[in-house]
């Protein structure tokens, strides 16, 4: 017996909930430095390293970190790519122009920041290039305040 | 520890965007029925059943329960297995502990997805909404432009950052991920259990699909396809019995590091194509295959290609080259069927991505080089040991297997 046209069935269950996910001691910790517009990270009194934002397991050492220190807010372009596409209401669209997103190494810091780039040509980005954060205008302590970097 | 070996496979008839004729356990039933013709054993000679495949994709939950019948398990233990990309292998791996604790003889491992009764992005999003908190953990504003970048950026949104740092690093070119992913599709041209085959692929072809995400272009990037794959394993004393052909697991190794965007051995986002869980897991399993120098010892290797560039990244980090060395061995014809170290001659994942299936399949392709069973797809040289490479997770969980032609000595 073989289906000679589609046949299916679509299910419509009506359910509508939200997941609630707490964010935990050291990202409140984290955000709250953004209030001030400051980045703050956790050293590894193992191996030294700062985590940023900061956390509470060096996985490496397998050790607490809770050693909290603030962070330069210059550093370098370790990585980049170039989005063309955005999602919207869970579809991809292409993006309006191509933009930058970066993976940021704050000076002193052993971990990477993921982070919009802004006030650079794509064409022009390289690994290695000098940037600094860009604050919002008003901030209030959430993960958008920290808006992008920029060439500093 | 007691010899296994792999001493049937089958696959459903094809690999395609949608299998429309068929429901779920009956499109895996057909890999089932396939593996006992491809073996010779019947229900009766299956001890357990591991089942795989990804969570959420089809919003099924208990699909080995559904299927039960489908799959010869009534009456017989079953356990399921879901760690991503990686399922098929790790699946495959169950099976090994199985055996190899001496618990059971025989193992059938059923692997399967049906990728268009599902929505892509919600599947996806199955598996981004417990990555949100990873994400959150390092700073990413997920509701922001940045984050909708880096999800919508695709898969492609770490991924894209794993292949512009690869090639910031090799001295590669954007140019050789076109011609990696044209030689897979070429490849996949050749093997009836493909999905997308091309024939006349070129590097050229390739660049002229539109960029995702710089460095990855639609062309380098796998299909979701529907299909199952199903594979027997024994101990060396029922292999000896039912089996007058087997391929031989040598070793497996899995290896896994903290989750996110990048490759986080330290729990931080480091160099994305860094990859560490791939060159400790490769240790590991040369070192219990008693392999002592790869390049010169295996013969062959399936690297797990969701995105092209990873064919070069991974035959890199697993030491099959030097660090590098990957897209020269491209250049010179190397990687190719006919040549020195051909690699994914399936057309691998990139071609061919039922995802329960994708890891599995590196596997099944192996033991089908090492059996000198691939048909069309056979490569030129004699393969007697071969490398099963496996990815996914949240991008940081790598499994290996090594096959061999006959069984290691104790």
């Amino acid at each position: 017996m073989g289906a000679t046209e589609e046949a299916f069935i679509t299910p419509a269950i009506p359910m509508d909930f939200t997941y609630n996910y707490r964010i935990g001691l050291y990202m409140t910790r984290y955000l709250e430095g953004f209030k001030e517009r400051k980045i703050m990270g956790s050293r590894c009194s193992g191996c030294r390293k700062i985590a940023v934002p900061p956390r509470k397991y060096c996985g490496v050492c397998n050790k607490i970190m809770d050693e909290f220190v603030e962070l330069p807010q210059e550093g370098t372009l370790e990585n980049f790519t170039v989005g063309h596409v955005v999602l919207e209401k869970g579809r991809l669209n292409p993006a309006e122009n191509p933009y930058l997103l970066g993976l940021v190494r704050l000076d002193e810091n052993a971990s990477l920041l993921l982070a919009r780039v802004e006030g650079l040509d794509p064409a022009e980005a390289r690994p290695g290039m000098r940037v600094k954060a860009v604050w919002k205008d008003q901030v209030e302590g959430d993960y958008g305040d920290l808006d992008h970097f920029a060439p500093a | 520890m007691r010899n296994v070996a792999i001493v049937g496979i089958g696959y459903t008839p094809v690999f395609v965007s949608k299998r429309r004729d068929v429901c779920i356990p009956e499109m895996i039933s057909e890999a089932v029925e396939n593996a006992f013709k491809d073996s010779g054993l019947t229900p009766a000679d299956i001890d357990a059943i591991i089942f795989g495949n990804m969570h959420t994709f089809e919003g099924v939950n208990l699909p080995h329960l559904w299927c039960a019948d489908y799959i010869a398990s009534l009456g017989k233990p079953v356990m399921r297995i879901a760690t991503g990309g990686t399922t098929g292998m790790a699946a495959l791996h169950a099976a090994y502990y199985h055996i190899v604790s001496g618990l059971h003889d025989v193992v059938m491992v059923v692997t399967y997805e049906k990728h268009s009764e599902g929505d892509s992005q919600v599947g996806l999003l199955g598996i981004i909404t417990p990555e949100i908190m990873a994400m959150l953990a390092l700073g990413i504003d997920v509701t922001g432009q940045s984050g909708m970048g880096a999800i919508g950026g695709g898969s492609a949104g770490g991924i894209s950052y794993q292949a512009s740092s690869y090639l910031a690093h090799s001295g590669a070119g954007i140019e050789h991920i076109d011609a990696i992913a044209a030689m897979e599709r070429r490849n996949a041209a050749k093997n009836p259990y493909a999905h997308l085959k091309d024939p006349e692929a070129t590097a050229e072809k390739i660049a002229q699909t539109p960029l995702v995400s710089y460095p990855i272009r639609f062309g380098h990037i796998c299909p979701t396809s529907d299909g199952a794959t199903v594979c027997i394993l024994a101990s060396e004393e029922k292999a000896a019995k039912l089996a007058d052909r087997a391929a031989w697991v040598w070793a497996v190794s899995n290896c896994c590091s903290d989750a996110t965007t990048g490759n986080l051995i330290e729990g931080i986002i480091t160099d994305p194509a860094e990859q560490m869980p791939a060159v400790i897991a490769s240790r590991q399993a040369y070192e219990r295959a008693g392999i002592e120098d790869p390049k010169k010892e295996i013969d062959y290797v399936e690297i797990y290609n969701g995105f092209a560039h990873q064919t070069l990244m991974f035959l890199e980090k697993i030491g099959m080259c030097e660090l590098g060395e990957a897209h020269k061995l491209l250049e010179k014809g190397e990687l190719e069927m006919s040549g020195r170290l051909p690699v994914n001659a399936s057309g691998g994942v990139v071609s061919t991505n039922s995802i329960g299936t994708s890891a599995m399949n590196r596997v099944t392709e192996c033991a089908l080089q090492i059996m000198g069973r691939a048909g069309e797809h056979q490569v030129e040289k004699e393969v007697h040991k071969a490398l099963a490479h496996g990815w996914g997770g949240l991008m940081q969980y790598v499994t290996i297997t090594i096959l061999a032609d006959k069984p290691k000595k104790p």
